[in-house]
């Protein structure tokens, strides 16, 4: 007789749960299981379209930053995000600061400054390569996604055929198991992690508002007119996070060796063409491009359950901390359960912690004990009551001859190496015992926790087997 | 020395220390004729646990390249293991002594 193995699908978080309910709720859960689903809002409920969060990390129905839906304000383009000139008020001052930043790192290369020689720029650029505006780099997808298509003349002539060419339907599977199947896909294409976000009257506020919504089949883009339209029918945003390496972050005075963050947008690039490609393969659509095509990253982060808003007005992970570079968003017509906003008492331990804002060099974070509203400057959007950043400050700091800088990542007390099981204990707690984040904040920096490491370290010393393959440690990804 | 790749080195020689420490516990009180009370079982319990946490705090926060945290980790929780260990030692010395002294 064989023996029928079942793999569980009680994550520890709902292990957890279940010990906290008894028994008797092990039984019904047991129950519902294995009997079929009577409508969608039930299966959807169930264990089975659960992700897998750590325990301590709650699924709330509204984010923990407190989002006014009825004034959020919609950006026009990426053109009003932090570091673009169109947010600044006298354009001639950024590319001031643009131009001493050109001649400050010609110096350094003269000089051969540790961090900025001639080797460590290539290097550098080299790492950036795939990311770079006009630079011919640029591996972004189009608007509408990937363009790839079958050669018959080469050794592998199905690759990327359609379902049409395969003369099969395209791939249909529940809402809960494609978020599923999604989720596995990133993990192999790039992504630490994947929320999806239903697009609806409110979260079609955080796209940018150049994008339009047309009765046609396809969208599509003219981006000499600055059109960018996305079919009138049922969408979703695939929230894909994008990591990036803590390790290279350690150099972070010499991020011209590391280039930790540019690295990880080239990274984001070829992931945004794979998840494009996987989606073109199974027959659906997709609209997305770089990391700047689609919207407000942190908003659909924040939505999609991906971290929650930080004090440096950045996403902060209860996994990764702010160490990861971006939230790829990806739109598509694929059916998806979405995934709900996360309480994991990120929001108020940023209230008490300001480790960011003391450590960034240029001043520009807010030391506010409490959110406020926003809208006062152009890279500020009315309807979020968060903490801004000064953006020239940074700006100024990060190109105006100083080192580049991404301290506030680096410092920020969610941002670890997860070797030791101690960091998980001091997440459980302030997940669930804020009264502790103030001596936590303290121990951080008591144990030495952000600290830049020694300045006459130079990577080129290592033994090359001790740099992580994309500087990506293990414990991390 | 890539301390990463030797994890598995410095895990195996806890548990040898920690096994040791079992087996010479167990041996000691065994040639004294001494039997745990429920309290000293749960204080030597903790004291197993701690060290456990103490150890694997130890070797990852050197992998994470934070010796500082590393050796703070040594203090704040090997002087709590310390002081717990010294006090199940002096119970168990105390009834030893006693028993001794009935013994007469």
């Amino acid at each position: 007789m064989s023996k029928k193995t079942h793999h569980s699908t009680v994550s520890r978080r709902d292990f957890m749960k279940m010990l906290g309910v008894g028994a008797g709720a092990v039984g019904l859960g047991a129950a519902g299981y294995s009997s079929g689903f009577s409508d969608l809002d039930e299966m959807m409920d169930s264990p089975l379209a659960e992700r897998k969060l750590p325990f301590w990390v709650k699924e709330v129905d509204e984010p923990t930053v407190k989002i006014d839906w009825d004034n959020m304000e919609i950006f026009q383009g990426p053109e009003n995000t932090l570091f673009n000139p169109a947010s600044w008020e006298n354009q001639q001052d950024y590319f001031d600061i643009y131009n001493r930043n050109i001649q400050s790192t010609r110096e350094k290369v003269q000089n051969n400054v540790p961090g900025h020689s001639l080797r460590d720029r290539a290097l550098a650029d080299a790492n950036c390569w795939g990311w770079g505006g006009r630079s011919g780099a640029d591996l972004a997808a189009p608007w509408d996604g990937a363009h790839v298509q079958a050669n018959p003349q080469w050794e592998h002539p199905t690759m990327y055929y359609t379902p049409e060419q395969y003369g099969v339907p395209k791939y249909e599977g529940k809402p809960e198991e494609n978020s599923r199947m999604l989720r596995t896909a990133g993990r192999i294409l790039g992504a630490s992690d994947m929320g999806f976000v239903k697009l609806d009257e409110r979260t079609k506020k955080l796209l940018w508002g150049k994008i339009t919504f047309e009765d046609v089949e396809k969208g599509y883009a003219e981006p000499e007119k600055n059109k960018f339209v996305l079919p009138n029918k049922n969408l979703w945003a695939i929230c894909s996070v994008i990591p990036q390496s803590l390790w290279m972050q350690r150099y972070t005075e010499r991020m011209s060796w590391a280039s930790s963050n540019t690295m990880s947008y080239s990274r984001a690039n070829i992931y945004a063409n794979r998840l494009s490609v996987f989606l073109r393969g199974l027959g659906y659509q997709s609209y997305g491009g770089d990391t700047e095509s689609v919207g407000r990253l942190v908003g659909f982060g924040v939505m999609s359950g991906m971290g929650e808003y930080g004090r440096a007005g950045i996403l902060v992970s209860p996994q990764w901390g702010t160490d990861i570079r971006t939230v790829l968003v990806t739109i598509t017509d694929l059916p998806l359960a979405v995934t709900k906003p996360i309480d994991a008492g990120i929001t108020k331990f940023c209230k008490v912690c300001k480790k960011c804002a003391e450590m960034c060099p240029s001043g520009a974070i807010s030391m506010e004990d409490e959110p406020f509203w926003g809208g006062d400057t152009p890279s500020q959007a009315k309807g979020i009551k968060g903490w801004y950043m000064d953006n020239k400050k940074c700006y100024s700091y990060m190109l105006g001859g100083e080192p580049d800088c991404s301290r506030c990542q680096t410092v920020c007390p969610f941002t670890k190496f997860d070797e030791a099981v101690l960091h998980d204990l001091i997440r459980l707690s302030i997940g669930s015992a804020p009264l502790l984040n103030s001596a936590i904040r303290k121990m951080d920096d008591v144990f030495g926790y952000g600290e830049e490491p020694d300045l006459n370290e130079t990577p080129w010393d290592l033994d090359p087997l001790d740099i992580p393959i994309y500087g990506l440690d293990k414990s991390r990804s | 020395m890539k301390l990463a790749s030797w994890t598995w080195f410095w895990y195996v020689l806890v548990g040898f220390i920690m096994g040791g420490g079992a087996v010479l516990i167990w041996n000691t009180l065994k040639n004294v004729s001494l039997k745990l009370v429920w309290y000293e079982w749960i204080l030597l319990v903790i004291i197993f646990i701690t060290f456990m946490f103490m150890s694997q705090t130890f070797i990852a926060s050197f992998i994470e390249y934070e010796p500082r945290a590393a050796w703070l980790t040594l203090v704040f929780m090997g002087i709590p293991i310390l002081i717990m260990t010294v006090a199940l030692f002096r119970s168990l010395n105390k009834r030893y002594v006693a028993d001794k002294r009935g013994q007469k």
